[in-house]
């Protein structure tokens, strides 16, 4: 066969049939190539080891993020709806009020609700959050340790190496699966990154 | 060349650049974005007290069978029969648990709690609450198998708040007094249950229940009951056969009810109930046609939580403790005729010294021995002794690999038997040099296992917060005799 035989043979029609399929063919590679990390293997994030971490507020600091990618997070079941809440409250505070001058919270990012006679309901506003730790410490000393410090995993760089990890004087931040990417106790999380 | 009309245009243009600029400046608010936080957000309610509400005191009974026994062991009230933590029977007591492991005699399940029991002549008294029947009801059992023979009850609705009951009977020959949770006062006979008379603390006082529900012990006194409720009257006495009020501290300073009880004392010559409330502490005579009035107050302690009892010492020294960031204060009392002054000797915060933030401490041969609360810093939850001159100076530690949590303990037969947190129930050394663990065991659920133990006749009584459990700590020997 000759080589104008050949080109006579490839018609406009077929050029672009065989284009299409090397499309289709090229986007199928694609996916597959992008799906198979996540099923021969996991991404891994960084988080807290809320067992381990000791509340010394070097999370707020440390972070390349301002404010920190490190946020209080509520364990809600663990809550005791206190009135008297370690984590809201100051020490010796005499007036259970909402007045500034006797929250724990430097950036007032902690609200609490009446809810009925004798409980009260406390959420984190997360964009107020400095990951300062503050809360934490006083519901772990006076409560049931419902408050808890994690990596917020929406603001979180994912830095290769973490600089809140490598300033943590008790080792409380290591990569974990993506898949579990929180670990707080008391709560059940969706797998979520 | 500028002509003086223009400069006269640069001149007005500046003028009026710069107005406009300080009106800007005058009237924009860089903060008008920030929210205030002032009192009232919450939407919290005025607090009211319950004057609505009837609440039956001692309504029902039921009688289940008759008992004597021939045990004559006593631990008739909160702190047991001298206020002092200590049991001072002559029996042998186990110092280890053995292979098989502690000798439980009965398990009764309890409402969510902290209420403990007093034990009187082979009896045990227990104020439970039935969460399915909203129920305040005060038990009486068998010491030595636990079956229950009476029961007296009247329905009041409580919310749980970290647990329900906690509060612990005071039984003498002829007379159980009990407060509830929410501040219901009931006397029975100690033997047959029998209604006698009951107050309603918050009806009758405007009394203000403290945060997480009472946590008061009554004390009678020469079957006088001794409460102090706040509200208009700081303090009581009622007489147990009656019920009739036979005297009244006023509350002049507005103190409120604390978690803490009242602790009989006696100081150069004069018998005082000393009581440290939200607001201050004193000394209330105890006897006497003066009974009732203020010998002393201090406004020394000040903690909005108080649950620990003020720790009678020697020589006229008052230890009283408080956690939620409180610490502890020494208090030393100087006669002043016929009343006394009230001097601070030392006053230091969590991590400065020996304090407690739940049990009272204990006072044994001069030395203060305690388990630090939770925001004690390093030393945290680890069982203490220190002398009573300094506060501050540890004798010993239990070390950091041993920690209770914020479990009761008590001192028998030269040991200390301290439940932790977690149900675990350690023996260990009374010394004043150091601590020693003699043995450990795991012992009940553990969940909150705060109730404080009581003792009488070998027979150790604990609870964790659903169940109470009853061990025999004598030993092989003893019980041989």
């Amino acid at each position: 066969m000759s080589a104008e035989e050949k080109n006579i043979k490839l018609t406009r029609r077929d050029f672009v049939r065989k284009g299409i399929q090397f499309s289709i063919l090229g986007g199928i590679g694609v996916m597959a190539g992008g799906l198979l990390p996540k099923l021969v293997g996991q991404e891994y994030v960084w988080q807290i080891d809320t067992k381990k971490c000791t509340h010394c507020g070097r999370c707020a600091t440390s972070c390349i993020k301002t404010p920190s990618a490190v946020k209080c997070f509520h364990a809600f079941d663990m809550c005791g709806y206190c009135d008297l809440c370690g984590g809201y409250f100051r020490q010796g505070v005499k007036n259970l009020n909402t007045g500034a001058e006797n929250q724990l919270c430097p950036t007032a990012a902690i609200t609490r609700q009446f809810i009925e006679e004798p409980f009260f309901e406390y959420h984190i506003q997360k964009d107020l959050c400095i990951g300062c730790a503050k809360c934490v410490k006083g519901c772990e000393a006076f409560g049931n340790g419902s408050l808890q410090l994690q990596v917020d995993q929406s603001i979180c760089d994912n830095c290769n190496e973490c600089s809140i990890a490598r300033d943590c004087p008790s080792n409380a931040i290591s990569r974990v699966p993506s898949g579990k990417s929180y670990l707080m106790q008391g709560i059940n999380w969706k797998n979520e990154t | 060349m500028i002509t003086d009309k223009t400069k006269k245009y640069i001149f007005l243009s500046v003028a009026f650049i710069s107005i406009v600029l300080f009106i800007f400046w005058l009237a924009y608010n860089p903060v008008k974005h920030f929210n205030a936080s002032i009192p009232g957000l919450d939407h919290r309610p005025e607090h009211k007290p319950d004057t609505v509400t009837t609440v039956n005191i001692g309504e029902k009974f039921i009688f289940i069978k008759d008992h004597t026994s021939s045990l004559k062991g006593k631990w008739p009230n909160f702190r047991g029969a001298d206020f002092d933590n200590i049991n001072k029977e002559e029996i042998a007591l186990i110092d280890q648990f053995g292979k098989d492991g502690p000798d439980i005699v009965w398990r009764l399940g309890l409402g969510e709690g902290h209420a403990s029991a007093a034990i009187y002549n082979g009896k045990v008294y227990i104020l439970d609450y039935n969460e399915a029947k909203k129920t305040d009801v005060l038990k009486c059992l068998i010491l030595e198998t636990g079956e229950e023979l009476w029961r007296r009850s009247y329905k009041v609705n409580i919310k749980r708040n970290h647990g329900i009951s906690r509060t612990i009977p005071a039984v003498n020959d002829l007379y159980v007094v009990t407060i509830g949770p929410k501040g219901h006062v009931m006397c029975v006979s100690s033997d047959k249950g029998d209604f006698l008379w009951g107050i309603d603390l918050e009806k009758a006082y405007g009394t203000e229940i403290p945060y997480w529900n009472t946590g008061q012990c009554p004390l009678i006194d020469n079957n006088v009951a001794v409460i102090a409720p706040g509200g208009k009257s700081l303090m009581i006495g009622v007489d147990c056969r009656t019920g009739k009020v036979i005297w009244e501290t006023p509350n002049k300073g507005k103190w409120k009810m604390s978690h803490s009880s009242v602790m009989p004392m006696t100081y150069a010559g004069k018998k005082m109930y000393v009581y440290a409330a939200i607001g201050g502490i004193c000394g209330v005579e105890a006897e006497g046609k003066n009974a009732g009035e203020i010998l002393w107050e201090s406004k020394a302690v000040d903690a909005n939580v108080i649950a620990p009892s003020p720790l009678v010492l020697d020589d006229g020294n008052i230890f009283v403790t408080a956690g939620y960031g409180f610490g502890a204060v020494i208090l030393k009392l100087i006669p002043d005729g016929d009343h006394f002054s009230a001097e601070i000797r030392q006053k230091y915060g969590p991590t400065e010294g020996i304090c407690s933030e739940q049990q009272t401490p204990l006072f044994y041969k001069g030395s203060i021995f305690a388990i630090l609360p939770k925001d004690a810093g390093s030393n945290r939850n680890q069982f203490v002794c220190c002398e009573p001159k300094d506060g501050k100076i540890f004798r010993w530690t239990s070390g950091k690999a041993t920690r209770f949590g914020l479990g009761p303990y008590l001192f028998a037969d030269n040991k200390f038997y301290i439940l932790d947190d977690e149900g675990n129930l350690t023996i260990a050394e009374a010394d004043r040099s150091k601590f020693k663990a003699l043995s450990r065991t795991k012992i009940l659920d553990g969940q909150d296992a705060w109730g404080p133990l009581a003792l009488a006749d070998g027979f150790l009584i604990m609870r964790d917060s659903k169940e109470m459990l009853c061990i025999n700590i004598r030993t092989q020997n003893d019980i041989k005799k």
